[in-house]
Formats: C-alpha cells, structure tokens, sequence
C-alpha cells in the first residue's frame, strides 16, 4: 500500500461524519494539574464513531496529560468525561478498559520481561478469563505478521518497532471500541513509521476508532479526520475532513514553540 | 558423617521454615517496592492463632476464652486465612496511601505495624510463652534414616509442606491469570493498569499470599520448638528477610535457595564451630552482609532491584487524606518551620529553660527522667545526621552507641578495676579522655560499615545496616571475656569531676545538657557547612548530586562517620550515669524507636531529635498512671506504633518537614518556604 492511496481515501472520509451522530468519546473542560502546575486547562474534544482523531502540539502541551487522564491514570482538577453515552469521569482505570478503552502510552511500555505471547494475553485481562482468546492471538498476527514470528521471545529483548507493534496488538486484544495511541511513532525509522502508520488505518478499517497523539503534525494531518491542536494546556484550534489545511495547521504548531 | 547427617536434616527443617516466610518478604517486595517488616509478627501470629484454635481453651486478655479445639490442619487453614485478611487490612491502612509517599514513610509505617502486633499479641496472650498442643502425627516414632539420622514424622510434613506450598505459588504466578498479572504490575505498574488490571486489588492478593506464607512458617516453626510467644516472630523475621535478600529479593526461586542456604549454614555452624549455638544468629548476618558487599542483587537476583528502592527517601508527597486533616498538619507544620527560623534564639530560649527546669525541679525521679530524655535526643541526633540529613536509613545506629558505652565500661570496670585494682575516682579525667576516644572508635566502625554500603541503596542499605546492629549485639551477647556477656557491666562509676562525684540527677541532668549543646552544636556547624549542603543534596537526589560533582561516597562515610562519632560519645556518658550496661540495651528495638524520635520530632532539623524524645519519654512515664496501662504496659508501645502510622498516612514528609534544612543552591530561594504558607 503507497502512501499516497491513504490521501486519496482520507480526503472521503469513511462512516458518517455529520453532526447528527452521538460522538464516541466526548470530553468537556478537561483540567489536570501536577501540584500547582496546571498541566491541561479546560480542554474541551470529542470524537465520533469510526474516525481517526489526532491531537498535536509541540512538547510539553500537554497531550500525554490529557490521555492520562482519558483512561483514568490522573485525578481530574474538573471537568467531564462521557465514553459511548456513560459519564465516565469518576470510573476507576480499570473498568475503563473493560468499557472498551485502551490507551497505548508514550514510549510503549512493553513487560519487558515477560514473553510477547504473555504481553498480548495480558491485554485481554479486562475481559476476564473465558473469552476466546486464540483467535484474538490470530488476529494481531493477522496484523502483525513479525509478532507472531516471535511469541516465545522476551518483549525487552525486541527492537523498538517490534516493541510498538506489540503495544498496540496489547492494546487492542481488549477489543476496544477507542484507541487511544500516544506517539506510536516515536523514535523509529521512516521505513517503521510507514508500516505503524499503516496499521493504524487497517485498525480503523476494522471498526475502532482513534484518537492519536502525534509529534509529527504533517503524517497525523494526512491520516486524520479531525485535527486538534494544542498548546501550554489548552485546544487552539481545530480543523475538520477536507479543510484540513497542511500549511494553516502548521503554522499554529510552530506558534507554539516561537 | 551421622552428626553431620543429623545436623543438615535440622538444617532443612529450619531452612524449609526459612523459606516460606521469605517468600513472603520476596513477593511483596517484587510487587510494591516494600520491605514490610511487619511480616516477622504474621509469622508470630500465625503461631499463636493456630495454637489458640487448637486448644479447648486459651486465656485471652486474661480470661478464659472457649476455643474450638480443632486439629492442627484444620486450625493451621484458619489461622492462616485470618492473617491473610489481616495483611490485607494493614496494606489498605498502613501502605495504600503510602504509594506515592516519600519512601522513608511506608518503611516507618511498617516498622510501626510491627510495634503495635507485637505489644497486641503480648497484650491479647501475655507474655508467658504458650506451649504449641501436640498433633497426634508428632507422637509417631521418627523416620530413621541411614540408621543414625533422625527425622520426626513432623519434620517430614514441615518439608513437605514448604515444598508443596512453594511449588504451589510458582506454578500460580507463572500460570493464572493474577499471577500474570502479579508479575505484570510489579513490572510496570502503569502499563499493568493500562491493560486493565487493578493494581490495588493484585497488591492486596499480593499481600494476603505473603501473609499466608508467613503465618504458615510461623506455625510449623512453633509447632517444631513447641511454644507461642510474642516475640518469636523477630528474629525469624530478621532471618526470612535475609533469606529473601540472599536469593535475590523478588524471586521465588531465590527465596527458596537463600532460606535453605541459612537454615543450613546455621545448623552446620551451630554444629561445628566452637560454641556455635551461641554464634549462629551472627553467622547468617555475616553472611548477608558479605554476600550484599559481593553480589548486591543476591543470588538469584536482578541486578536492577538494586536500583529499585532508589530515589530520595525523604522527597515527594503523597496526595491522600481530608483537607481539614491535612490543613491542619500544614498549619501545625508552618508553626514549627517559624520556630525553628528562629534557629538559635529558639534554641538558646529552650536551653534556658531546660536550665531553670533543672535548677527548680524538686523531684530526683523527674530529674533522672529529663536526663533519659537529653540522652535519647542525643543519640536520635546522631542518628537524624544519618537519616534526616543525609537521607541514609540506618537500622544498625545502636552499634555506635554500644561501642561507646562498652569501651568505657570495659576500661574502667573490668580492665582498670577489676585487673589492675585501681579506684576509679583517681582515674575520673579518663571519662573525658574516653568521650571523644570513643566518638573516634564508633566513627571508624562507622566507616568500616558504611563502606560496604556505599554501593547500596535505599531499601537494601537498610537491611544491611540493620545486618551490622545485629552483629555487633550478638558479639556483645557472647564474647563473654571482652563484655561479660548477657551478664552486662555492673558498678560502673558515676561521672566525676576533679574528685566531686557528679552522682545527684541534678548534677547528671546539667553534664547531660553540657553534652548535648556540644552535640547540637558540633551538628549544627558541620551541617551548615559545605559538608551539610553536600549531605542534603544526596539526600534530595543522590543521582543529580553525583552529576554535579558531589563526590557522593565520600559524603557518605562522613555523615556515617559522624553519626557514629556522636553515637560512642553519648555512649560514654550514657553508661556512667546508667552504672550498669548489657547487651539488652542496645537492640534493634532501640534503633527503632531511636528512629521513631526523630520522626516524631521532625527528621533533618536539630531539636527535632529532642521534642520527640521528650513527648515519648514524658508520655511513657504519664501513661503508667493509667489503670489500663498500668495492667498492660506495652500497649504504650502499640500507641506510638498507631501514632506513627496516622502521621505518616496523614504526613508523610514527617513532621517539622519545612523546617528541614532545605537544599540551597547559589542564588535559590529556600524550598521550602513555600510550603509553609
Ligand atoms: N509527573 C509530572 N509532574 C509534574 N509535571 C509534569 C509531569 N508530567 C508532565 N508534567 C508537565 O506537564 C506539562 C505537559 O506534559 P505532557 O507530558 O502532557 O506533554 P506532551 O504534550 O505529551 O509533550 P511531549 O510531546 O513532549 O510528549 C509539561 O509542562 C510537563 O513538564
Ligand atoms: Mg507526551
């Protein structure tokens, strides 16, 4: 698959994209904050069903902090969190999972010492012990050709790709309807990039929805819906489908850093 | 070849116990990052708890309580599942709010916990030992085997039990789905809750497998020496928790290795060296004390975990408890930070009052107690340099002391008079001379201890140095030629100056203030000088002190240095005015509440050793008024426990934590000024 098909397919996005739909995940005036450092402040997005949804912003904006606080890992300073109609906003981590959440974090965080094939069953732990989980194990190697090579090797040992493919098959062997993905891209090579990128469109395809963190604004751009920009905590702009502007986008994304 | 035969089966029983309760130790250290010391009193209550179900009666409390008899599986399954829940509810109050917390304050916590289980079981059951009923599988004649070495039936259930057990827990954690999970969170605790996993709830079965193992240790430990006591958990808690560190804490397998290892090193070596019975408990702390020089990740061990318990012992807060209750430990917090910006005013005001106090006070009874507490803020001084200053826990402080105290005592008594017959009034300026010659003494067994540690951290120089307290008593327990043993050193003289027998408490009580303005004094000059800024900065974050240039490990050896200079100087002292010195003094148990002082008092500041010290001493004696107290004393001990544990889970940073000497960089606000508004 070249890259340029993905544009062509993007700039139609699939599934219905109107006003009509209830979004998936909606989040209203989300605020944390570290200490007295108010980290995220009044951060307001929704995504709706069957889309890709990007959040970009120089470092230090404060994506991984709104991620976190998405999948229950930070207290909120306020604000509202509504997953598939429920108010989540009090919901322990846990059970976000088991609502069809899965977040794969910044620099991947693999158990390291354990096997792949423990890590992708790990995954399933939210779904308790008696779903199918073989056929799960098919369908990450299905998508993931190199972890199935691999089952018996220890994650740590794999290289860093390796490691973000297996992430993500973790994440999605809870079967979420939402994805959320902080910088799956981070630090590989170009050739890796393409290939992690690709997948998360085939994921898309497949019925999940995703909200992506991404550092490189210009590759989220082409994949996204929807794009939303952030900068010292808060949403500065937001652009949607075909009006996705390459260049305005880009302009504020740098704004952040002059 | 029979004796030796003999010897390594009893090696095995004991290693076998051994092993259990250091699997304990090892789990839920691998999963939260915390040595909980209150494991040696799980193991003590799992004992009683099994004797008690199989009596038809116990006396509880002092009353006859109806108990149901049971058989020993029977009451062995419910003693262990009553302190499984047991350990799940000290985890929920003492250590859950602590996850975040500076990593001094669930260690404290712990600590306390095990306080306060021990003068409980002391209170429920008294303090006579109870004799642990016969099974009816023990009154079985013993397997014989190679016709010389004997095992009774009960030995072989003891073995096959732990064997049981442990390949039990193996094939669980390496197979279930919490066992997965066990090992997922103790990897990663994030990612483990990213995946779905409640964290909470698998520390808490963590827990309550720990506490099984080490209740199920402690029954087959009493049923093999056939008694319950209050205390019996200490040392086996002390032996399992090397075990644990020996086979490499966190790993199973390791616990398994490193128990057996002991149970047989002490069997053989009580077995073949020459009065070994009496040396055993210092042979497995020799042990862990080389093998942590060598291999500080143990046996079978990760070399990372070294590094795990790192980070600042003192730094970060947690964010858990009622506003109004944190409030008002802010407020409380802010009042002592502005007393002691006051700093010497402050300082000089409480002298002067200590001097009126000592002047005025008509009671010799009170005069003796004040001069207890001068003494013990002293030595908690010494110990907050180590602690509170350089962010060093140190569970092996006693030893200083006892250097100091024995050094004088051996000279004057049993070298001096007893040798040499000479009246110890013509020799009174030796007191002086032996002051700071025993502050020398204890400083270079100081650096002699902290060297071996430097490599160290955090949780593991702990146990370390508590290994070397543990030494240095056994030694003073049993070379009886050098210290006289358990006997102690009687007839110490009274300190004496040109000829005037300082005997009164008044005059013992103004030698005691003397020493401590010395004391405070010597601490605070070193502190406020460039040593003290370097200690600090360890203290805050060793890594970052040792990338801006701070040759760390020489900092080190000088806070060891002088914590134990401090240490054998007070020691000195503190033998003349007590007269009569044994090993008994200087346990662990006075480490720990040594430890307790400073924490109470407010850790790195320098009247904090003394406001704890004074509360504690103080209340001990008030509380003995109480009736209920006068019925059951050491529930005094299980109310600073409690105390200990709502101040760590309420402040965590300790008390007077504002007031610490803060870390100050060229041209850097102090900070902790902000804090304290
Ligand atoms: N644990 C923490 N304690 C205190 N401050 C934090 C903590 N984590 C993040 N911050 C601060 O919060 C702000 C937002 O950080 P965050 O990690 O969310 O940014 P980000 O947008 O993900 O950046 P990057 O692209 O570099 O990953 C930053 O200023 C950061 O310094
Ligand atoms: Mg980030």
């Amino acid at each position: 698959m070249s890259q340029t098909a993905h544009i062509v397919h993007l700039t139609a996005p699939t599934g219905p994209a109107d006003a009509a739909t209830p979004p998936l995940l909606q989040v209203e005036n989300l605020a944390v904050s570290y200490g007295r450092i108010r980290a995220v402040d009044g951060v307001n997005l929704h995504v709706e069903p069957g889309r890709i949804v990007s959040l970009v912003g120089s470092n230090g904006a404060g994506k991984t902090t709104t991620l976190m606080a998405l999948s229950g890992l930070l207290p909120l300073a306020s604000g509202r969190i509504r997953f598939a109609g429920e108010d989540i906003t009090a919901l322990a981590p846990e059970l976000r999972v088991a609502r069809g959440i899965a977040h794969v974090p910044e620099r991947r965080r693999v158990f390291a010492g354990m096997s792949v094939r423990e890590n992708l069953v790990l995954g399933a732990y939210a779904r308790g012990d008696a779903v199918d989980i073989a056929s799960d194990l098919e369908r990450m190697v299905a998508l993931f050709p190199r972890l199935g090579e691999r089952m018996a090797q220890q994650a740590g040992t794999m290289s860093g790709g390796e490691q973000q493919m297996l992430a993500i098959a973790r994440g999605l062997m809870s079967r979420p309807s939402l994805l959320i993905m902080d910088e799956p891209t981070m630090g590989l090579a170009p050739q890796m990039i393409d290939l992690i990128l690709d997948t998360v469109l085939e994921i898309r395809k497949q019925g999940t929805t995703i909200l992506l963190v991404e550092q490189n604004a210009v590759e989220a751009m082409r994949l996204s819906d929807h794009v939303y920009i952030m900068r010292l905590g808060r949403i500065v702009h937001e652009d949607s489908g075909t009006n996705i502007d390459p260049e305005r986008v880009k302009s504020f994304y740098l704004g952040a850093d002059a | 070849m029979d004796y030796l035969g003999q010897l390594l089966a009893n090696g095995l029983v004991l290693g076998a116990i051994y092993a259990l309760a250091a699997v304990a130790f090892t789990l839920v250290y691998g999963v939260v990052r915390l040595v909980n010391f209150a494991f040696g009193e799980l193991f003590m209550l799992g004992a009683f708890l099994t004797a008690s179900l199989m009596l038809p009666e116990v006396r509880l409390l002092g009353a006859i309580v109806p108990m149901p008899g049971f058989s020993l599986p029977v009451a062995a399954a419910g003693a262990i599942a009553l302190t499984a829940a047991l350990g799940v509810l000290v985890d929920r109050i003492a250590y859950r709010p602590l996850r975040n917390a500076p990593r001094l304050a669930p260690l404290i916590t712990s600590i306390a916990v095990s306080v306060v289980l021990q003068s409980l079981a002391q209170t429920v059951w008294g303090a006579e030992e109870l004799r642990f009923p016969e099974f009816h599988l023990a009154t079985l004649p013993p397997v014989v085997l190679f016709d010389s070495i004997y095992l009774s039936v009960m030995d072989l259930v003891v073995m096959a039990t732990a064997l049981a057990a442990m390949l039990g827990l193996s094939a669980f954690i390496a197979r279930s789905s919490l066992g997965r999970a066990m090992r997922a969170s103790a990897e990663d605790q994030m990612a483990a809750t990213l995946v779905g996993i409640p964290v909470n709830r698998v520390v808490a079965a963590a827990f309550a497998i720990g506490s099984g193992f080490a209740a199920l240790a402690g029954l087959l430990y009493a049923q093999t020496y056939g008694f319950a006591h209050s205390s019996m958990g200490f040392l086996p808690g002390l032996k399992a928790l090397t075990a644990a560190v020996l086979g490499g804490i966190g790993s199973i397998p390791g616990a398994a290795l490193g128990g057996l290892i002991l149970g047989l090193v002490e069997a053989l070596g009580s077995g073949y060296l020459p009065n070994g019975t009496a040396w055993k408990d210092a042979i497995s702390f020799v042990l862990l004390v080389g093998l942590l020089y060598l291999r500080p990740q143990g046996l079978l061990g990760k070399p990372e975990l070294n590094s795990a318990g790192r980070g600042s012992l003192l730094g970060g807060a947690s964010e858990f408890g009622a506003g109004w209750l944190r409030a008002a430990f802010g407020k409380l917090d802010g009042g002592l930070a502005r007393a002691a910006s006051a700093g010497t005013p402050a300082a000089l005001g409480l002298l002067a009052l200590a001097l009126v106090v000592g002047a005025l006070l008509p009671s010799d009874y009170w005069l003796r107690i004040l001069t207890l507490v001068v003494i013990y803020g002293m030595l908690a001084s010494g110990l907050n340099v180590i602690v509170g200053f350089a962010g060093l826990l140190d569970l092996g402080f006693v030893a200083f002391w006892a250097v100091g105290a024995y050094l004088t005592s051996i000279l004057f008594v049993l070298v001096l008079k007893d040798q040499f017959g000479v009246e110890p009034a013509t020799i009174w300026w030796l007191l002086y001379l032996n002051l700071p010659l025993a502050g020398l003494l204890a400083a270079g067994f100081a650096v002699m201890l902290g060297t071996p540690t430097l490599r160290l951290r955090g949780d593991y120089l702990a146990i370390m140095t508590l290994g070397f307290g543990e030494i240095v008593r056994v030694v003073a327990i049993n070379w009886m030629d050098l210290t006289n043993g358990p006997m102690g050193i009687r007839g110490i003289p009274a300190p004496n100056l040109f000829g005037i027998a300082l005997g009164s408490p008044r005059a013992q009580f103004f030698f005691a203030l003397a020493l401590a303005v010395v004391v405070v004094f010597a601490i605070a000059r070193l502190v406020r000088s460039y040593v003290g800024r370097a200690w600090v900065a360890i203290r805050e974050d060793e890594e970052a002190a040792e990338a801006m240039g701070v040759p760390t490990a020489r900092y080190k050896l000088y806070a060891y240095a002088a914590s134990g200079f401090v240490g054998g100087f007070v020691g000195v002292f503190y033998a003349h005015t007590q007269q009569y010195i044994s090993p008994l003094n200087f346990s662990l148990f006075e480490n720990i509440l040594l430890l307790m002082l400073v924490v109470l008092g407010g850790l790195g500041t320098f009247i904090g050793p003394f406001v704890g010290a004074l509360i504690w001493i103080v209340f001990l004696q008030l509380a003995l008024d109480l009736p209920f107290v006068q019925a059951y004393p050491e529930t005094r001990f299980a109310l600073l426990g409690i105390v200990l544990i709502v101040l760590m889970v309420f402040r965590p940073q300790g008390l007077a934590a504002s007031a610490r000497v803060a870390l100050t960089m060229p041209g850097a606000r102090p900070a902790n000024a902000k804090e304290a508004a």
